[in-house]
This record gives C-alpha cells, sequence and structure tokens, in this order.
C-alpha cells in the first residue's frame, strides 16, 4: 500500500507566505478532502506535488524514499496523476485516440493497430464501469462529464507494473452537471475500491462530506487540522476554514442613507444566470457571493449585455438596457473583469492607452484624430484617482504587478464617468497591500455615489465591503441578505443551503 | 438532423454540380475520356492539397508551395540544360521541396512566427530564387529531354473507344500514388494522429508530452516536397519550365482543403475529403469551359461556390452549437 509523506513543505511568493510548513500524509485507498478558502495554499501544494513548483523547505517521500522536488516525470513515475477541471480533451479524436495521447498507439507493422487500440481503451474503460462509453466514438459527442471519466480511464490503460495511485483532482465538478458529478463519484468510488488514493480539492462542501474518508484544512497557508469524517462535519470544517480575523483590512462602512434607485434587474435569464432579481441604489455596494459555477460571473455579463438575455430585462436609470456592452458602457455601466490578462489589459501596451481604450471617441480631436495629449491627462486624472503606481505612463502593463494591473482597470472603468461599477473578483491574484487599497477605492467610489455590484469568492471581502450579499445557488440569484452582522460561516451555509437538503433527502 | 444535412449536403452539392453538366453537355461530360481528362488536370492541384492537409490538419497553412512549384521545375530544368540525367534532376528538384519545406518548419515552428508571415516570407524568397535561377526566362525546346516531356502524355493504355487508346495519364497515377500515401501518414500513423491532435488541442497535446516542435516543424516537410513534385509534374506536362507557373496552385490548394473541410465530421481537414474538393474544382473548370463561359467569369463563379459551400457548413455549425 503505497503512502506519500509530505513534509514541512513551505513555499513563499514575495511577500506572501503561501504554504508555511505543511505536513501532510497520503495514502492508498482512501478520498482525502483538501479545504481552504482562496489563498490558503490548496493551489501552491497541488503545484508541488505536480513536481510544477519547487517548495522552498519540506520533503516529499514515497513509502519513505526521498522523491525529487520539482520534477513532473518523477512524480508521474511515482504513481501521481492530475485531474483538472478543465478538460484537455482533443474533440476531434476518438476516446480511444484521446486515452492514448500520453503514450505510444499500439501499432503493427508500423500503422496504427486500432483493434488493438480500441480494445485497450475498451479494457480499461470497463475497469471503472464504463462498459456504455464506445471508444470509437468522436469525443465531440461525449459531455463534459463523461470527457473528465474518459480522462481518468486514460489513465488506467495498458498499465502494468507502475500503475498510478493517487489522484489529485482539482476541482473536477466545476464544469459539470449534478448528473455527471454523480457518475463521477461512482468512478472516484470505484477507483477507490480498486486500491487508489485520491486528494480530492473542492468548495462543494456536500461533495465532500459524501465523499471524503479524511478532511485537511488549510488557511492562510497553514496547515489547521486533518480528521477523519467522523470526528468532523460541516460546520466544523467552515470555522476551520474562516477562523480569523480581517477587520482591520475593511474600511469603516458608511451610516448615511443610500441614494435613489439605479439599476434595476427584473427576471434575468442569460447564459448560465438562469434567474435573477435585484436593484441597486446610489452608493450601494452589493456583493455576488455563491461557489464557482453558481452563475456569479453570468450575473455581471448577463447585466453588461455581453450574454444575451433569454428573459427578463435590465433598466439603468428606469430606462431599459438592450443594446448589448457597448451601449451598456456608453450609458455608464463599467466593467472590470475576472481575468484581467485575457480579458481586461493589453499588456504589451502602455498604461496611458490601456485607460484610454474605450473613449477614444470623445477623446479625439473633431471625433476623429487621436489625441496622445488629452490621452496621457485621462490617463493621469485617472491614475492618481486610483493611486496607480508606475514608473511611467508609458510602462508596459505586462511590467505592472498584479494590483497595479487591476488599478488600470478600476482607471479605464472609471475613467468614462459610470453610474455603476460591475467587479468580477476585484482581488484575485492581488498582494494584500494593494488589496487594501482597492477596498478603499471602492468604498470611496460608493460614497461618491456608485452603484457597485461586486462578484466574489472571498467572503471576508464580500462581508467587509457589502452592504447586501446577493447569495447565488445553481444559477439563480436564490436570496439576498444584509451584510451587517453575517458571519462568513452564515454566509457560507447559505450556498450550500439548498444542496444540503438535496442530499439528505 | 442538421449534422445530416451539413454532411451530406455537401456531398448532394457536388452531385448536383455534376448533374447540371451532364444535362448540359450531353455529348461530352459524363464520358470516361474526360474523367480521365480531368484527373489529369487535377493532378498536380491534388498533390499540393493533399499534402497541404497535412499542416492545415494541425491548424497551420503554408503560402509559398506556388513558388516552390515553380523553382522545382526550374530547377530541374536547369539541371537538364547541364545535361544531367533524369532522375538525378528530378531528385535534386524534390531536395530542393523538402529543403524549403523544412526552412517554413523551423520559422514556423522554432522560431515562432506565424505560419501566414513566414511562409508568406518564403513564398516571396523562393519566387526569387526561381528567378535568379532560370535568368528569369522560359526554359523549353530542345533543353528538356524528350523522355521528361513524354512522361505526363503518356500511361497505361485501359481501353479503346472510338478507335482511339483510351490512355489513364501516368500523372493520375503519381497524383493517386501520393494521396494513398499521404492518407496512410494522417490516418493510419501515430505520427499523422498526432498531427491532428495538435490541431485539436495543441495544449492538451503539450500536456500529454508530445514533440509539437518537432511535428510542426516536420509537417512542414510535406507541403515543401509535395509542392515540389507538382512543379515537376507541371514541368513535364507543358515540356517547359518558367518562373512563375506554379503560382496558381496556392490558392486553389487552400479552397479545396476548405471545401473538403466542409465534408467531414467537426469540419477536420482529411485528404479524401481534400481529394473531393479537387474534384469539384476541377469539374467546374473542366464543365465551364466546355460551356465555353468566360474565364473570367468562370474564376467569378468558381470563387462564389466555395464561399457559398464554406459559409453554409459554417452557418450550420453555428446553428449546432447554439442547440448544444
Amino acid at each position: 500500500m503505497p503512502q506519500l509523506d509530505l513534509d514541512t513543505l513551505g513555499r513563499r511568493f514575495g511577500a506572501v507566505q503561501a504554504l508555511d510548513g505543511v505536513s501532510l500524509t497520503l495514502r492508498s485507498g482512501e478520498v482525502h478532502a483538501l479545504m481552504g478558502e482562496n489563498g490558503a495554499g490548496k493551489s501552491t501544494l497541488i503545484r508541488i506535488l505536480a513536481g510544477l513548483d519547487r517548495p522552498d523547505t519540506g520533503a516529499m517521500r514515497l513509502d519513505g524514499n526521498s522523491l525529487p522536488l520539482a520534477n513532473p516525470v518523477a512524480m508521474r513515475a511515482a504513481g501521481l496523476r492530475f485531474i483538472h477541471q478543465e478538460l484537455h480533451a482533443v474533440r476531434g479524436l476518438s476516446v480511444a485516440e484521446n486515452m492514448h495521447l500520453d503514450r505510444p498507439y499500439p501499432r503493427r507493422a508500423g500503422l496504427v493497430h486500432w483493434r488493438k487500440l480500441n480494445a485497450d481503451a475498451a479494457a480499461a474503460l470497463a475497469r471503472l464501469g464504463l462498459d456504455r462509453l464506445d471508444p470509437r466514438r468522436p469525443m465531440t459527442d461525449l459531455g463534459a462529464g463523461d470527457q473528465m471519466l474518459v480522462r481518468i480511464a486514460g489513465t488506467l490503460v495498458g498499465e502494468a507494473g507502475a500503475a498510478p495511485w493517487l489522484y489529485v483532482m482539482d476541482e473536477p465538478t466545476a464544469a459539470l452537471t449534478t448528473a455527471e458529478s454523480e457518475r463521477l463519484f461512482e468512478v472516484i468510488g470505484e477507483l477507490v475500491r480498486q486500491g487508489a488514493g485520491v486528494l480530492y480539492v473542492s468548495h462543494r462542501m456536500p461533495e465532500v462530506l459524501r465523499l471524503a474518508h479524511r478532511v485537511t484544512v488549510l488557511r492562510d497557508g497553514k496547515h489547521v487540522s486533518t480528521r477523519p469524517m467522523a470526528e468532523t462535519g460541516q460546520d466544523r470544517i467552515i470555522e476551520e476554514m474562516t477562523g480569523r480575523s480581517l477587520s482591520g483590512l475593511f474600511p469603516e462602512r458608511r451610516s448615511d442613507i443610500l441614494g435613489e434607485t439605479i439599476l434595476e434587474v427584473h427576471g434575468l435569464s442569460a447564459g448560465a444566470l438562469r434567474s435573477a432579481d435585484f436593484d441597486l441604489r446610489a452608493g450601494e455596494i452589493l456583493g455576488v457571493a455563491g461557489v464557482s459555477g453558481s452563475g456569479r460571473g453570468a450575473l455581471l455579463r448577463a447585466i453588461l449585455g455581453e450574454l444575451r438575455a433569454r428573459a427578463g430585462e435590465v433598466r439603468l436609470d428606469g430606462r431599459a438596457l438592450i443594446g448589448g456592452p457597448a451601449q451598456a458602457w456608453a450609458r455608464g455601466l463599467a466593467y472590470v473583469p475576472r481575468e484581467r490578462r485575457s480579458e481586461g489589459l493589453m499588456l504589451g501596451r502602455a498604461i496611458t492607452e490601456n485607460v484610454a481604450l474605450p473613449h477614444l471617441g470623445p477623446l479625439a480631436r473633431a471625433g476623429l484624430f487621436l489625441d496622445p495629449r488629452r490621452q496621457a491627462g485621462l490617463a493621469e486624472e485617472q491614475g492618481r484617482r486610483v493611486r496607480l503606481k508606475a514608473a511611467s505612463l508609458t510602462q508596459a502593463c505586462e511590467e505592472l504587478s498584479g494590483g497595479n494591473q487591476q488599478k488600470v482597470l478600476f482607471a479605464r472603468a472609471l475613467a468614462g464617468g459610470p453610474r455603476v461599477l460591475l467587479l468580477d473578483e476585484p482581488t484575485r491574484g492581488v498582494d494584500i497591500g494593494a488589496r487594501f487599497e482597492i477596498y478603499r477605492l471602492i468604498r470611496q467610489l460608493s460614497d461618491e455615489g456608485l452603484g457597485v455590484v461586486m462578484a466574489s469568492s472571498d467572503l471576508p471581502e464580500l462581508l467587509g465591503l457589502s452592504d447586501r450579499v446577493a447569495v447565488m445557488r445553481d444559477g439563480r440569484l436564490a436570496e439576498i441578505v444584509t451584510a451587517e452582522g453575517l458571519s462568513e460561516a452564515g454566509l457560507l451555509q447559505r450556498f450550500y443551503h439548498q444542496d444540503g437538503r438535496e442530499n439528505a433527502a | 438532423m442538421t449534422g445530416i444535412i451539413r454532411r451530406f449536403g455537401g456531398l448532394a452539392g457536388m452531385l448536383a454540380v455534376v448533374l447540371f453538366f451532364a444535362i448540359n453537355l450531353p455529348e461530352t461530360f459524363l464520358t470516361a475520356r474526360n474523367w480521365l481528362n480531368i484527373s489529369q488536370q487535377v493532378s498536380m492541384l491534388a498533390v499540393v492539397a493533399a499534402t497541404m492537409t497535412v499542416v492545415m490538419v494541425m491548424g497551420d497553412f503554408d503560402l509559398s508551395v506556388g513558388s516552390m512549384a515553380s523553382l522545382a521545375g526550374v530547377v530541374a530544368a536547369v539541371l537538364f540544360v547541364q545535361e544531367v540525367s533524369i532522375p538525378v534532376a528530378i531528385l535534386a528538384a524534390l531536395g530542393v521541396g523538402l529543403l524549403g519545406g523544412l526552412f517554413n518548419g523551423v520559422m514556423v515552428s522554432l522560431v515562432g512566427i506565424l505560419p501566414f508571415v513566414a511562409t508568406l516570407a518564403t513564398l516571396t524568397v523562393f519566387s526569387g530564387i526561381a528567378f535568379v535561377v532560370s535568368d528569369g526566362r522560359t526554359i523549353f525546346g530542345r533543353d528538356i529531354p524528350a523522355a521528361f516531356g513524354d512522361f505526363a502524355r503518356g500511361g497505361p493504355q485501359i481501353g479503346m473507344v472510338d478507335e482511339r487508346a483510351l490512355i489513364l495519364p501516368n500523372l493520375t497515377l503519381v497524383a493517386v500514388v501520393v494521396i494513398v500515401l499521404i492518407w496512410i501518414v494522417l490516418e493510419q500513423t501515430s505520427y499523422g494522429r498526432r498531427l491532428y491532435a495538435i490541431g485539436g488541442n495543441s495544449e492538451a497535446a503539450r500536456l500529454a508530452g508530445l514533440p509539437v516542435m518537432w511535428l510542426r516543424l516536420s509537417a512542414f516537410a510535406f507541403t515543401g516536397v509535395g509542392a515540389a513534385l507538382a512543379g515537376l509534374m507541371y514541368a513535364s506536362r507543358v515540356a517547359s519550365a518558367n518562373p512563375t507557373q506554379g503560382d496558381g496552385l496556392m490558392l486553389t490548394a487552400i479552397a479545396a482543403v476548405f471545401l473538403g473541410m466542409t465534408l467531414t465530421r467537426d469540419g477536420q481537414p482529411r485528404v479524401l475529403a481534400t481529394l473531393a474538393g479537387v474534384l469539384v474544382l476541377g469539374v467546374l473548370d473542366n464543365g465551364l469551359t466546355q460551356m465555353r463561359v468566360d474565364s473570367y467569369v468562370r474564376e467569378v463563379l468558381v470563387g462564389a461556390i466555395i464561399l457559398i459551400a464554406v459559409g453554409l457548413s459554417a452557418l450550420g455549425r453555428r446553428g449546432l452549437t447554439r442547440r448544444a
């Protein structure tokens, strides 16, 4: 029975101690859940396990023998396999071919031996009870769930001797439907019955409660606890995940009365968003919370008009928004996207250009000719407003820290004089200092009368900034609660409210 | 249902084209002689398009094939002038194609230049070299050995019609051999399947540990050699070589692959589908010429038909994704 010991692993990124002396034992034959809030150190731990990152301190031992660090090939040879939430499937190839991506195709006389290829794939599928999947079918025909199961079965093809024994699954159900998740759980059960171990990382409490034999909680890079499931439970896990005080991080909540309603959302459904109703008043910060995949981001995109509405409407200052993102920006909605590198910034271009991008028309001389001086003036004015730190405004954005990149996007959003700000994970990948400044900025903007809708996976942030928190469940805006007096545990419980009931039934 | 229309709509369109010509040209169109003639007319295009499929499978393409074809023809002809033997001259011309293709591969894969830019540049380079090598002149007449020119005109006899021998052209045979070879490489070797994996999801291919760089680099050798071979076939057919004679091949070859892609599931490039695309273009050209349609009008018609086929296929696909 193999056993992998992680011994006092530590990893520091700049000023952040992402992992701080974490020790853990992973065994075959059990599901070990790894829990923690964003930034608790889960991803760092997984990257170290995969050999993609080198720990500053600590060691890994397989059955007592030291493993080389930062060596993906060695970790693979040690029998570890990684299943990520993003699917790495080649949709044009068949199921069997996808299962042979990382190993040679069986050959006969130099040509592909299709019969053996399909038979090997079928055998591996059968071992996990997936006989219903035809290895000859193109991957395109399969849903996201089945594609993931194929990926798992692919690790079993033709393995003799050094068979994989430890599966690290990082939010495997993030892109799956409930039924698909069910099938994944069956396969996990089958793997464990056949002696494999699973390190299961998920935010979804019901899954963890149901699958895990042991639960480890990380917080702020430190190991909090590892307990058998019998000795812990939802309340205890949540308590251990969140047990900290972050009160100093957030600016004082202002006490004055909110302004009139500026944004109304009625029965809105679009993309993954199934329904949402709320009003936003001037000066209000509405947090949008929920597990990943619950429709937080879709809500913002639907308001912006980037996702076309199937039903319902969005009104800004009483008038309906129907013209998509261009009209939304023009009417005073501003959006700061979640993926600032791919959806937000032109990384190679200067700060000035990035700030001015959506405002080139109004800035142009005679409505036609670009005016670099006016652009620079705008960038400077807004840069000061968001406390942007850069050597010069001609600096390329890729040279800035994550926090300052985020501020460039804020400067861009503010340059048009918006009425409502839509923020998707405004402090994702931002260090604690810049985080504090962004919180102050958001608060200051709301004091100036802007309405803010802020989707976030960071509970302290939601509770510390928001006036009210909208809880998303399964694509629906399920309820809106006042943030004042709400605890992290209380909010987290609302994420799972429905799920918990369904599972009990 | 949409899938069926999409899959067989293209085929139905092709049959409609054939039917149209069969009705309008009852005497000449559906004869063995005409079809053998078409097969010879498209043989060079077929070779270029088949090898083009190899790189398009990875989502790349090669714009330099036309000027490579010209260059290879010129190289062989210049060697003929030096009284080099036919086999050696042919091997040298194919060698030039191999080197040119590998050079494209290095630029695209190792240096990391977009295929569009890299092969646009080598298009100019190859074309320039062809002018330099040939001194800008057409090489013809006694300089070209008779055996070389005879090859394209010859072929095994397969029957008699109206007292005249029915010949299966040698060029057609060459094209068939190339297509079978490329089919085996793409569909029956793990090398070819890896190329499809790169085209389908290069990130997945990289994560699975495939040597993406080498695969991409080597695939360009196919287009280089294919283009050179087509250039030789052309030179043999007209028994002469000049530095611009292959120029038309590139756009038509890419068009043929795209037409073929409209016939396949998932819109993947596949060599047999490419062959169908080549035949459609060949049949259109042949039929319209026989109907005495002005050659400029012909170009407009052929372009429009490509747009309609690829456009309908794109619309069909959009419909599919919206449903999903």
